[in-house]
């Protein structure tokens, strides 16, 4: 195999100890090297996987066939995969559709659909090879030409999928110079953006560096259909799963079922290796229900346990609680364009006046970690970590009495609990910490999908943020200028080239070195109060094997079995 | 009678035009498009889309006609009996429709058929001897389970018996088909409330009319007791008592909203949740129609079987 050049100075850094292990197995990874292969250049055992060309982990001796396993969580519709919005749609979707790469457990990523991935060295050319032997459901043979025609979908700005503010689909489309009705700039897909070499490779052209190909393909709305899909999914599904859809009943149940025979009658052979449930069979239960479901007996496994459940989790004889760090987060940010967040001396009394730690103490316990303000978390390999700021509230009020407000000021923070109560908690602790200063903060609590209508329009918001394994990913979606999920509306020059600058860069001390300027810029502009990084916490009962906590809550159940 | 009834068809009639017509002109806002593609997009998805892509999201939804087109294309389908699609859901409104309401309706069937006699009796035993122990023990276990709202008493009831003691599931979604174990806690949580409520009228009837003239003379004539209270006193002590009956049903309607959103039981209230949450307009006008239906017929109900046990009264 033809090692990516940067490769040897990847090597060199571990030797020499400018890299730890982890970040090791994570960059090789990132350029092309299989996790097992990379596992042991790092001189550790890889976890146990079925084999160096598989992305699963190895069968457990003694998994059991046969049996279904209930899960409960909100049955959700299953129409386009790639215009998704909620995990549960993925969820359902998973044993069904698959992904090219697959982000495990362990947040290491691992090629799927496709075989392996290249990228030239200045990052821009990335060349997948497709896997061969893979079945679709109606019995056709998966090709470069189905992978290229999925890409090409995903990239389109036309479809309103989340999949544009990915970096890697981002960089194959441009401007077209022209503005829409509401003066934001159109975008179209590049021309040659996405290539078919031959009927195994797939060759990217991308219109900037990309450091992020391999993750991107593994995000929750980028699960491959076939070219004949037509929404809504569940009417026609047709994928390279080891289950088919029977039933959908959204709001009330899911029930797939093991494929044995293609759509044209032949067997079907399942490339990933052996399966094991007969069934997976969703039932609805709404969030704060699904613990009482397990406790009952009416479901094995859920989607997510609540924080605020966990002592009742605890209570259930033989229940299995699994939990994993994650860089999901809470950003209460401010936009720095409207009054009187567009005086940097009111966001800094805010930010000053605020306790990060005493506020996720208060939601999480001992449970996940401290964040400080700037969005890149401690799990992310360029994470440079900046000192703690300490809370200040003479210094906070301080700061108001200079921009005018020697008699305090009213704001009003909007939360939408998107992911649950929790958030509400955060913000209303919030409101506690900066009364001290001066500041009298009022918490205006909307319902979830009403948030989503207004989440980048209200001044002061409480937005979450979900996992991305890399930390420039949500940098250059929430904070460049003019990127379209820009809520905060910040734009600083010195900022975007900045991170643009670490996006380029392979080396991970310089990179990491790169990012202090990142983080200082973002930190010292108090445009974030960002409390805390949760963690996750799922669900099952003593009878469920194989079924991991996730950090982005992606639910992998093609090697779960039931004893 | 038979005027009655025209009149309350007619004037049913026109309250579902007039709602119709307001939850149409409710929903079409430039609000409830966008809540409509944040629904289906997700919120970053909609901001990721241009102005002019969005535009045509909603052209191809078919969201973007005019108001009165839309209308009028909606009535026109719902007089040939064709009520829509769930844009939630993906099936058709009467099939959504007919499974909640049978659902609700094997609920409704079960708190009537316990409720009835359960309330009326106790009801008449505690105003037949006021002030008497029976009678303030029934009150006040009356007043106890009317004064808890409904949702705590869902929530004690699925910690002691779900829980706790583990004889039914703690929720109602009946996910391996129909069972009465799972339709115990939703049952227990209705019927505590309305039996209160049942009783507490029925006394205070009960107590009104055995202090009346005509009781007091009945006894004194030397009837037999029993009669006096099965002939005399109760056709006249269940007026109020039958006539808060039939708008229970109505009442039920919005009770069930609580109680089968609590329990995840697959029915009318929970539909009925579901679709204003989601803004599915057409589930939402078809629930509509099926609560103004409701309201009034159980108000026609009521009127008859006032006329029937209160001679003085006549409709006409």
């Amino acid at each position: 195999m033809n090692e990516h050049s940067l490769l040897p100075r990847l090597r060199d850094q571990l030797h020499s100890g400018r890299m730890d292990r982890r970040e090791f197995i994570r960059f090789a990874t990132l350029l092309g090297v299989a996790a097992g292969t990379a596992y042991a250049m790092a001189g550790m055992s890889a976890p146990a996987m079925a084999s160096s060309t598989l992305p699963f982990p190895a069968a457990e001796p003694g998994a059991k066939r046969g049996g279904k396993l209930r899960v409960g969580e909100m049955v959700a519709r299953m129409e386009d995969p790639a215009t998704y919005n909620w995990n549960e749609m993925a969820n359902q979707t998973r044993p069904i559709l698959e992904y090219l790469t697959l982000v495990g457990p362990d947040n290491v990523v691992r090629p799927m659909l496709i075989e392996s991935w290249k990228p030239s060295a200045d990052l821009k050319t990335w060349t997948l090879q497709v896997r061969s032997g893979v079945m679709w459901h109606n019995g056709e043979e998966l090709t470069a030409e189905h992978v290229a025609w999925n890409i090409r979908r995903w990239s389109d700005p036309a479809l309103g999928s989340s999949n544009l503010g990915l970096s890697t689909f981002a960089a194959l489309t441009e401007y077209t110079g022209d503005r829409d009705s509401k003066g934001r700039a159109v975008r179209r897909p590049l021309k040659n953006g996405v290539e078919v070499q031959d009927s195994r490779t797939v060759r990217l052209n991308l219109a900037k560096p990309v450091l992020s190909v391999a993750e991107d393909c593994g995000e929750f709305c980028t699960l491959v259909v076939h070219p004949s899909f037509k929404p809504p999914l569940s009417h026609n599904p047709i994928g390279t799963g080891p289950y088919t859809l029977v039933e959908l009943r959204v709001g009330d149940r899911c029930i797939l079922k093991r494929i044995t025979k293609t759509t044209d009658g032949r067997d079907f052979h399942y490339w990933g290796g052996d399966v094991f449930l007969d069934e997976i069979h969703f039932h609805h239960y709404e969030q704060e229900n699904q613990t009482a479901a397990l406790a009952s007996g009416s479901v094995d496994a859920i989607y997510e346990l609540p924080v605020e459940q966990i002592e009742l989790a605890r209570s259930i004889p033989g229940a299995q609680i699994l939990s994993v760090e994650t860089a999901q987060t809470l950003c209460c940010r401010m936009q720095v364009d409207v009054k009187p967040f567009n005086d940097i001396r009111v966001r800094r009394a805010v930010v000053k006046a605020a306790d990060n730690g005493a506020i996720k103490k208060l939601v999480f316990g001992e449970h996940g970690s401290v964040a400080a303000n700037f969005h890149v978390a401690p799990i992310h390999p360029e994470y440079f970590p900046l000192p703690l700021q300490v809370r200040d509230v003479a210094g906070a009020r301080q700061l108001l009495k200079e921009a005018g407000y020697e008699n305090g000021i009213d704001l009003n923070i909007v939360v939408g609990n998107n992911d649950g109560p929790w958030q509400q908690a955060a913000c209303e602790a919030l409101r506690d910490q900066v009364k001290e200063a001066g500041i009298n903060l009022a918490v205006t609590v909307v319902p979830a999908t009403k948030f989503w209508e207004i989440w980048t329009k209200v001044p002061f918001g409480a937005t979450s943020w979900a996992h991305r394994p890399l930390g420039t990913m949500a940098l250059s979606q929430a904070y460049r200028t003019g990127a379209s999920w820009n809520e905060s509306h910040f734009s600083d020059p010195e900022f975007d080239k900045a991170l643009s600058e670490a996006e380029a860069t392979i080396d991970v001390p310089t990179r990491k070195a790169r990012m202090q300027k990142v983080e200082t810029i973002l930190r010292d502009a108090a445009v974030v109060i960002q409390p805390m990084w949760r963690p996750v916490f799922i669900l099952a009962s003593a009878r469920v094997h194989g079924y991991k906590a996730h950090p982005a809550r992606q639910m992998q159940l093609t090697k779960v079995w039931m004893s | 009678m038979g005027n009655l009834i025209v009149r309350r068809v007619t004037q049913m009639l026109l309250i579902m035009l007039t709602v119709s017509l307001l939850l149409f002109a409710i929903f079409d806002s430039d609000q409830f498009r966008e809540k409509a593609a944040v629904a289906e997009l997700g919120g970053f998805g909609v901001a990721t889309l241009s102005a002019d892509d969005y535009h045509e999201w909603l052209e191809k939804k078919g969201l973007n006609e005019p108001f009165l087109a839309r209308y009028g294309r909606w009535l026109e389908s719902v007089l040939h009996g064709d009520m829509g699609q769930s844009i939630e859901k993906d099936i058709a409104v009467s099939v959504l429709l007919k499974e909640s309401l049978t659902n609700t309706g094997i609920l409704a069937f079960f708190v009537f058929w316990i409720m009835i006699p359960v309330s009326l009796t106790l009801g008449v035993l505690a105003g037949m001897n006021t002030g008497s122990p029976l009678d303030r023990v029934i009150s006040i276990v009356a007043v106890l389970t009317t004064s808890i709202p409904q949702i705590a008493t869902a929530v004690l009831l699925t910690v002691i018996l779900a829980l706790g003691l583990g004889w039914v599931p703690t929720k109602s979604a009946m996910a391996d088909g129909w069972s009465f174990r799972g339709l115990v806690l939703p049952l227990l949580t209705l019927l505590l409330y309305d039996i209160g409520y049942l009783v507490r009228m029925t006394r205070a009837a009960m107590t009104e009319v055995m202090a009346s003239q005509y009781i007091r003379t009945a006894v004194l004539k030397g009837l037999p007791y029993r009669r006096v209270i099965l002939r005399h006193a109760l056709r006249n002590a269940l007026i109020v008592p039958v006539t808060l009956i039939f708008l229970e049903l109505n009442g039920l309607l919005s009770q069930v909203v609580v109680v089968e959103v609590f329990f995840q039981y697959a029915g009318f209230g929970r539909m009925l949740f579901d679709a204003a949450n989601f803004g599915d307009l057409q589930v939402l006008q078809a629930a509509t129609l099926v609560a103004v239906c409701v309201a009034v017929g159980s108000q026609l109900l009521s009127d008859a079987a006032y006329v029937f046990l209160n001679p003085r009264v006549r409709f006409t």
